[in-house]
Formats: structure tokens, sequence, C-alpha cells
């Protein structure tokens, strides 16, 4: 997948996040006093580059959601930094935060949950217009008709309810309102997994075409690998709140190095016979550890069919294997097997 | 699956785009109100809750600018007297009314009191008393009173017309002067009930108005912000959950004086308190849906994510709890009016009435049965509305 | 030889709710062999979950089969009564569901949720359920089972009461098995475990598959036929090999191209299908998908098409196949592996 930066001007990193943290805490005992912590992002640095889009993957508890709130700060984080454009936002006050929020925006799962059922379509569009003053009276409605015609809607969709539209819709409609505000940066967060498969091709492709028109870079987090594959230029596995690798797209997909990615590629359905039967399935074991108690060193040994005995009590060092193809596992130092 | 139809030539030509209709909305809109108002139409007891209400606000207002009588207009001459009345013919066609006390009042055919016939002569020992009453002699004599007293529906005296005994009515009709009879002073019940009917409304519209105001922010705040915050605001509200209601409107009174403002003070600063429960129930159960969390990055302020979102978002449980809590507002109201801590003589309220009508309870029944009846009414109205609105109200239930 | 162990014909089902008459399944007729994995494909509205709801006789108030025949091993399941359905579900016709969270009851244990089903069917002692209940979760796969078989569903992780709901299926050694999105709700890697399970399980104890779902992937993986549905009808039916390499109907053509693979290196642009799946309060006259249908011509908005066979077991509803239609150039969306 080419890369549709252009080689010739430097990459300019727009967001940097270092040594994240966000635990949650978990509170037991009558007092309610706090017993431990549910680790659900444990310390990722990453960087994505202006105008990329970066793909997120890992299964249910990987902390890649959390990541993404904790990100856009929904989530206070427990520690670390992030760095939006040169500022260091993780821990500005709300007020600090407000011009911030107009160049970073979220994109949400669930359809049906992501917008105001008490709302019309019209107001929900205007909100951030009128959050952030963008513009009044006829200015205001002619923006929200932009809006909704840039999105494959209609004028007089404006005047309706969400419940009055289907799943692939409001989805559209959750992006014209992220895209009120002209932000620099959207965070993906799941946004095609609660839709029919033919509509998930319109949603993305969709997005595909707004990055472009208006240099959008996107954190895209999801659980598919297909979908994220095809709209991401690099990819960051994440796993039990770690980040285990990171590469390009089609790096990732051809030299996967951790043993967990190798497994989430050929667990991966591919619509095809022939090739689905003639593909090598790695099976993982048992289940996903909690993150409340994680193992100790690397956290996928539980799971893994290469660990040693250094995996019990070491961490993987998140390293660069070259080309920008970080790993963190330990046979990397091994050689790979 | 084959209609049996000829294939035209024509028929194999492709559409245009235009004829496809993409992203058209076929289904009629109804907002969540108006679905919640069908489904509440089809519950025939809520809208007959509802109708009762309405009619009994109607009532409340109009109703004692309609009538001649105010409610602390006496007039002793016509104290007791029932809603029903037994009329005995005399010989040229008019009509007497034999009354409890033994008095005797002349009234029309249809039911109107003319006036109160003035006894000429009473012999105590004999216990018999005598009127004169155009050309008339009626003599009414009680000694079966004392004989009969214990005797239910047994005849307390013998009324005697000219010579001739007339013990048994020769009609009954509804007193047209006082629709509910009149009570120990004389003043008229219907009208007192109306006014009480507007106490009542009165006390339900502030409970349901402080309630909504300070009740409804107090909770959305304290759910908002949560944590610790959140945690003492519950405290708070416990401990004046804990207070019990009887003492408080005691202790009120005796710093404000009796009355209906203190009344409604005491009810407004301890009601609100459910609702502030509730709300704060809501909004911590709506706080993690993803259109809130939209709302925050999109850099709404608390106050317009709470305004905007939160509580719309939360009317449906609110209105059914105001709803709920109009009748206990009015119950305790008459309550403390019954047992004399609410509004004082000579205003009238349900409860004043009720407490009124306890004197002469075994001989005009009616005066109790009047303000009960008035009070069961709108605590049942509200209710049957209120489980009607629980059920339109409810998101779930949507088909 | 193969016998037909379920044969369904022109079922039509509709919900009678207060705005309409939802027609969901609109005459659709399908047959599955003994032994074999089918997959019903389609996306939400298509009217695959209430095609299997309604075979299993299993539909709520306002819906009821309007029309058609079910029959199952030669008895038609639509003509049974309420305590023949109930001797029928379990023991003859087995369904597991979409999430394992509700599917399972929190108050009783696994053992006993598997227990209650053989005891009421089989009519073995309680000691003998417990027996066939820890041999059903050493077949699914849930290690130890004679402890966890007195575990609750909340002590077991998502992948683990799937399993557990799959051993409760099989529990009385059904005919059929009907899995309703089984795979849906959970990760990746354990969709994976659960797949493998099936097809092993398909193996062994030969039991015939209903798998019902929105995934090509999964059944690529799982079945040898598969059968297209869309706003309520079948709009393909054919061998794994033929929707995938030789569809034959636009809509599976626009399904193929508008899912991305994983394994194909070079970039591919999506092709979406526009338009979104029809309403079927106001069912359209003609061919369900003619309002987003590339090649749609006039004949199709008004009159549903036949079927076309290209060859035994692999037929299309489309009206591109009648002998007087013209010729059109697919872009059928079918991406192989470069050798």
């Amino acid at each position: 997948m080419e890369n549709r930066i252009n080689e010739a001007t430097p990459k300019e990193i727009l967001l940097e996040v270092r040594n994240l943290k966000k635990y949650f805490p978990i509170h037991k005992g009558i007092f309610g006093t706090k017993k431990t912590n549910v680790q659900a992002v444990d310390d990722i640095s990453f960087y994505i580059y202006k105008g990329e889009t970066l793909g997120l993957v890992g299964e249910s508890g990987c902390g890649k959601s959390t990541a993404g709130r904790t990100i856009i700060r929904l989530y206070e984080p427990t520690a670390g930094e992030i760095i939006f454009d040169g500022a260091e936002i993780s821990s500005m006050s709300e007020n600090d935060l407000k011009p911030f929020r107009k160049r970073m925006q979220m994109i949400f799962q669930d359809p049906y949950a992501s917008l105001n059922s008490r709302m019309t379509v019209g107001d929900i569009i205007g909100e951030p217009i009128d959050i952030h003053n963008l513009a009044e009276g006829e200015e205001r409605q002619k923006m929200i008709y932009d809006l909704l015609e840039r999105v494959g809607l209609s004028k007089d969709h404006a005047s309706r309810y969400p419940h009055e539209f289907s799943g692939g819709q409001r989805q559209r409609i959750g992006i014209a309102r992220s895209l009120a505000v002209e932000p620099d940066f959207i965070i993906c967060d799941e946004p095609i997994s609660a839709l029919d498969v033919s509509i998930q091709a319109q949603v993305v492709n969709m997005l595909e075409d707004l990055q472009e028109e208006f240099g959008l870079t996107y954190l895209f987090i999801a659980h598919d690998l297909s979908m994220v594959k095809h709209i991401s230029d690099r990819i960051g596995v994440m796993y039990l709140g770690k980040l285990v690798e990171l590469s390009t797209s089609k790096g990732l997909y051809e030299k996967p190095l951790h043993p967990y990615t190798q497994a989430l590629l050929s667990a991966i359905p591919i619509p095809d016979p022939e090739v689905t039967h003639a593909r090598q399935r790695i099976v993982l074991e048992g289940d996903v550890p909690s993150p409340i108690n994680p193992p100790s060193g690397c956290r996928f040994r539980t799971r893994c069919q290469y660990a040693f005995d250094r995996c019990t009590v070491e961490e993987p060092v998140f390293q660069d294997m070259g080309e920008g193809h970080m790993v963190a596992c330990h046979l990397m130092d091994k050689g790979k097997v | 699956m084959t209609d049996q139809f000829k294939i035209t030539p024509d028929l194999w030509e492709p559409i245009v785009i235009e004829d496809r209709e993409k992203d058209k909305i076929v289904r009629k809109s109804l907002t969540y109100w108006q679905d919640a108002w069908r489904r509440l139409k089809k519950n025939y007891l809520s809208m007959l809750g509802l109708g009762v209400i309405i009619l009994l606000a109607f009532a409340a207002i109009a109703g004692p600018m309609l009538s001649p009588y105010s409610y602390s207009d006496q007039d002793l001459n016509m104290s007791n007297m029932p809603p029903r009345l037994e009329l005995h013919r005399l010989e040229d066609g008019t009509f007497v009314h034999v009354h409890k006390e033994y008095r005797l009042y002349e009234v029309s055919e249809s039911g109107e009191l003319l006036g109160r016939i003035q006894h000429t002569k009473e012999d105590m020992i004999n216990k018999t008393r005598e009127f004169e009453f155009n050309g008339n002699e009626i003599v009414i004599d009680y000694k079966l009173a004392a004989i009969n007293k214990d005797v239910p529906n047994a005849p307390k005296f013998t009324l005697t017309i000219n010579g001739q005994p007339n013990d048994t009515a020769d009609k009954t009709v509804w007193n047209k002067t006082y629709f509910f009879g009149t009570d120990t002073l004389g003043r008229d019940i219907f009208v007192r009930s109306l006014y009480g009917a507007r106490i009542s409304l009165l006390i339900a519209l502030v409970a349901t108005l402080v309630q909504f105001f300070i009740g409804v922010i107090y909770g959305g705040v304290s759910g908002y912000i949560g944590g610790r915050v959140d945690n003492f605001m519950m405290r708070v509200v416990d401990i004046i959950d804990t207070i019990p209601l009887m003492l408080y409107v005691i202790l009120l009174m005796v710093v404000l004086g009796a009355g209906l403002l203190t009344i409604i003070i005491a009810l407004g600063s301890v009601y609100w308190v459910r609702m502030a429960r509730l709300v704060r129930g809501q909004v911590l159960s709506i706080k993690e849906n993803e259109f809130i969390l939209a709302a925050r990055t999109l850099g709404a302020s608390p106050w317009r994510i709470m305004v905007r979102h939160l509580i719309p978002n939360s009317m449906g449980a609110i209105i059914v709890s105001l709803a709920m809590m109009v009748p206990s507002a009015i119950f305790t109201e008459s309550f403390l009016s019954f047992i004399g801590l609410g509004v004082s003589a000579p205003q009238a309220s349900w409860g004043t009435l009720a407490s009124d009508a306890m004197g002469g309870l075994r001989t005009y029944a009616y005066q109790l049965f009047v303000p009960s009846f008035f009070i069961s009414m709108t605590v049942l109205s509200f209710n049957f509305l209120g489980d009607g609105l629980r059920d339109a109200l409810d998101p779930r239930l949507r088909k | 030889m193969t016998e037909k162990i379920l044969e369904v014909k022109n079922m039509k089902t509709s919900f009678y709710t207060h705005v309409g008459e939802v027609q969901a399944v609109r005459g659709v007729s399908f047959h599955l062999d003994k032994g074999e994995a089918l997959g019903i494909v389609g996306e939400s509205g298509s009217g695959k979950s209430v095609t299997s709801m309604s075979v299993m006789r299993l539909l709520q108030y306002p819906g009821t089969i309007k029309e058609g025949e079910v029959l199952f091993n030669g008895e038609d399941l639509v003509k049974k009564s309420k305590a023949e359905m109930m001797s029928v579900r379990g023991n003859q016709i087995a369904m597991i569901f979409q999430d394992p969270m509700t599917s399972l009851n929190p108050v009783y244990t696994i053992g006993n949720q598997i227990m209650e089903a053989v005891i009421r069917h089989q009519k073995v002692s309680k000691a003998e359920a417990r027996e066939r209940a820890i041999d059903m979760l050493k077949l699914v796969g849930i290690p130890s089972p004679e402890t966890r078989v007195d575990n609750y569903p909340h002590e077991f992780s998502g992948g683990m009461r799937q399993r557990a709901m799959i051993a409760i299926a099989l529990s009385c050694q059904p005919d059929l098995l009907i899995a309703d999105e089984p795979t849906t709700a959970l990760d990746v890697t354990i969709q994976a475990q659960i797949l493998e399970l099936l097809k092993d399980l398909k193996t062994k104890v030969n039991t015939s598959i209903i798998l019902i779902t929105h995934d090509l992937g999964v059944v690529a993986d799982v079945c040898s036929r598969i059968i297209v549905m869309y706003g309520g009808l079948i709009m393909e039916e054919g061998r794994s090999e033929d929707i995938f390499y030789e569809p034959l109907h636009p809509y599976t053509m626009g399904l193929l191209k508008s899912i991305p693979r994983l394994d194909l290196g070079h970039k591919q642009r999506l092709v979406p299908i526009p338009g979104s799946p029809p309403d079927l309060i106001k069912p359209p006259k003609g061919c369900p998908f003619a309002a987003r249908c590339p090649y749609a011509m006039k004949v199709c908005l008004d009159h549903q098409p036949d079927y076309y066979e290209r060859k035994p077991g692999h037929k299309a509803a489309c009206w591109l196949y009648h002998q007087d239609a013209p010729t059109v150039e697919f872009d059928t969306g079918v991406r192989r592996m470069k050798e």
C-alpha cells in the first residue's frame, strides 16, 4: 500500500503518545478503598504522521478503545504523555483543551447510541457549530446542509430524528458531526463494526475520500484486521494493554514477527474456500487473561507456543527491528524461530 | 413464483438511477413523544384518570367563580343540610323537608330550598314541635328518637300534617341549593370542595415544580460529577430523607405559623429528595452512552450536557415520577389539614372538610363522604395516569 | 446416498405490527442433506434469522408463519402442535444463538442446563445425565470438565460459554444443529476455535448444520453449500466453490466486491453496494435487490424473477439469465490468488 504522503515533504508527526497508561481502580472493602487496578492500557508509545492512517487492532480487553478515548481525554491518563502537534495535552484543563477539541474528533462504534435520540439530525450536526461559535443563523444552516450532503445525505434529512435512519446512515451523521469543526485528526473507534457488510464499504470509502479531500489523519481502531489492513498505512497490534507489534500494513501481513500477530492473522476468516482450507491455522488455546491480574513478564506467554523461561520473568521491550517495524518479543533477540 | 405474463422487449431496458430510491425514508416518522402519546391513548384507565384531572382542574378554577357562595359564607339557619332531601307534600302542592334536627323547611318540588319555617311552639317535655305554614298545621313528634336511638333506619320522628300522619316521604330529590349539602356552620360543601380542589392542585403544582427544579438539578449534578462529590451529595439526601415529615412540619409551623405557605415550604423542602435520587440514577446509567461521550469530545460544557442531553433523555422517568408523587403530596396535605396542622379555618381543604365532618359523623355521613371521595378520586386518577405514563414512556416497550 | 433431512417449501413469515405487516420471509425454499453444513448468508433484514426461527417454530407474537411447509425427516413442522414441537426442539433439532452472555441462564450451573435437556428428552436418571453432561463438556473442549460442570455461566469466558451452549445443544444428539451467528460476538481467535470445533463435530458426530451469518469468511471455512438471502428471499444458492468463484447473482457479486481481503496484496478499492436494504413493510414489487443493482432492468422493478439454474445445485433468481435477456459483462468481484 503506497504512502499517501509525498516523499518530498518531511514527514511531520501530528500525534505522539509516550508511555501512556490508563488504569481503572477497582474498589473493594467496606469503605470503598482501592484494592487493585484494571490495567487497561499499560505503557504504550507510538506516533502518527500527518495525513496517514494508523490502525490499532486487538481483541476485546486489549485496551485499544481505552487508548483512543484516553488520547482524546475522555478518560484521564494515569501516566504518560500525549503530544498533539507539539502541545502536551495529557494534563491540560478543560478550558485549555477546548481549542484542541476543534482539532481532534472521534467517531463512535454504536450508531444507535452515538446520536441523541431526542435531537433532530440538524441539531446534532449543529451542536459543535454552536459550542465553538463557528456560525450563526443562515450561515449555520448552510453549514449543516453542506455537511449532510458531503456525507451522502440530503437537506430534508435535517429535520428528522435519528431513529428514522439506518445504521449506516447514522454513522454518516456521526461523521458529519465530527467534521463540523474541521478537525485535523479523527479517532475512529470501531466505526463500522456494527454495520452490515455492504454498508461497511460505503462508510470506509467515504472516510478515505474525506481523508484525501481534507488531509485528515486517522487513528482507526477496530478488531476486523481485514478492514484495518485495507484502510491503514501502518498498524499497531495490542494485547492486554500492551503494544506487541507495529509496522506498515504490508509489512505486518507479509512478515508478522510477534506470535500473537501470526495467530491473529491466521485466525481471520478469508472469503475464499480454497485459500481458507489451504491455510495453516494457528489456533490459540485458552482465553484472554484478565487485565486485572495480567501474567508476569510477557503477557502473551500463557497462550504462546514459543514461550520459554525468560518470558515469565522479564517483560519484552518494544523495539525497532528495522525500517520502523516494532516488536515486543524475546524471540527477536534469539533470532526468529 | 412466475406470474404468467408477457415480457415485452422494452422491459429489458436498464433503469436509470433516478428511478431508484436511494436513502429514502419510507415509514412515517414518530417522535418519542408522539409514540408515547399513541401508547398512552390506548390505556383506558390512564385516559380516564387524565380526563378526571382535567375536569377537576376546570372545576377548581371556574367553579367557585360561578357559585353564589364563597367558602366562608355561613348561614346557621341552613346548617347540616344533606344533599338528598326527603320531601313531604302538603295539600296545596308545596313541599316540606324535615331536618335531622327537627327543623322544617319549605322546598320546591325540584329541590330548591325556599326557606326555613320557624316553629310556633316547642314542647320539650312531650318532645313535639308545631309549625304553621300556609294555613297548614304541622306537628313533629320526636319521642321516638330516644327510643330508637340505637336502631338504624328506624323512624326517629312522626310527622302530622293537619292531623294526618305523613311518615313516609313522598319524594326524594337532590338538593339544588347546596349540591353537596352544608356543614355545621351552614357553609356550602360543594364550593368548599372546589376550594379544596384548588388547594390540592396548588400543592400538586408546587410540589411538582419544586421537585422538578431542585430535584432534577441536584440529582443531575450529583450523577454527572460522580465520585466523592456524588457520594457526599447523596449522603445529604439520605439525611434529609430520615427526617420524619410530621415532626418537620410541626417544627416549621412553630416557627412560621400555620397555613398553606408553611405546608408548601414543608413539602417542597422534603419532596425533591426522591426525584434527586431518581435523576441521579438515570444520569449514572446514561452517562457512559456514546452520544454523551460525543458531546464531551465536541467540547460541550457540563451544563450543556446536562440540560441538552442528560435531562431530556431522562424525561420519561422524571415525568412518571412526578405523576406518581403528586398523589402522595395531595394526600399528605389532606392528612396534615385533617389533624389540624394544615390550612386553618375558614380555609377549605379536603382535609379540613374531613376533620370538620368528624363531629356529626353518625348523623351527617355525607360530610365526610364528599371530601373522602374527592381525595380518593384524585389520588386514583394520578395513579392511573402515572401507571400509563410509565408504560408509554418506556423506550424498551416501543414496538 | 444423500437423504434430505430438512426441506423448506415456499415458507412465508410475517410480523403483524401496529405499523403494518412486515414481510420478513417472502417465499423461501431450500433443503439440507444429512451430514451437510449449509450456510445462510445475508445482512440484517434479509430474513435469515427469521427463517431459522420459523423452522424451529420459535417465533413470538406478532410473528407467524403465513404459508409453506417445513419438512423435517418427512414430517411438516408447521402443522405440529406446541407440545409436539417441544419434543422436537432440543431433541432432534437444536439451536445455538449469537450472544453467549444472555443465552445461558445465570442462576443454574452449566451442568444443570445440560442435564435439563437430557432428562427432559431422554428420560435418564440424574446420575446418567450428569455423566452425559461431563462427556459433552469434554467433547466441546472445555478443560477439567468434571469440575467445570458445576460452574455457573459467569465463571466461564465468552468462548467457553459458546462451547457450553454447543454442549447443551448437542447433548441429545440432535440430527440438526442450527447456529445463528454463533461467532459474531466473539473475538477472532476465539471464533477460530469455535469454527474448528463445529467442523470437528460435524465429522465426529455427523450432525447436519445450518450456519447463519453475515460473514462470508466464516461460511467459506465451514460450509459446503451456501444460500444468499436478501429482502426476505433467496437470491442465490450453490456449492461453496460456485458462490465464491462463479457467482451468478449481482448481489453476491456486490458482496464479494465490497469486502476487504486480507490475503490479496494489491491495493483494493472496495466497491460498496449503494443504498440500503429495503423496508419490508412495503416490500418491493419485483426483485428486492433491483433498487441497488447496477444491472437492473425495467422488468426487475415490477416482477420477481424466476430461478435460473446454471448447473444442478447452483441457481440464482435473476432476470439477467432469462433466455431473452440482454447479455451483460459482469464484474464478478472474484479475485483469486495469483499462483
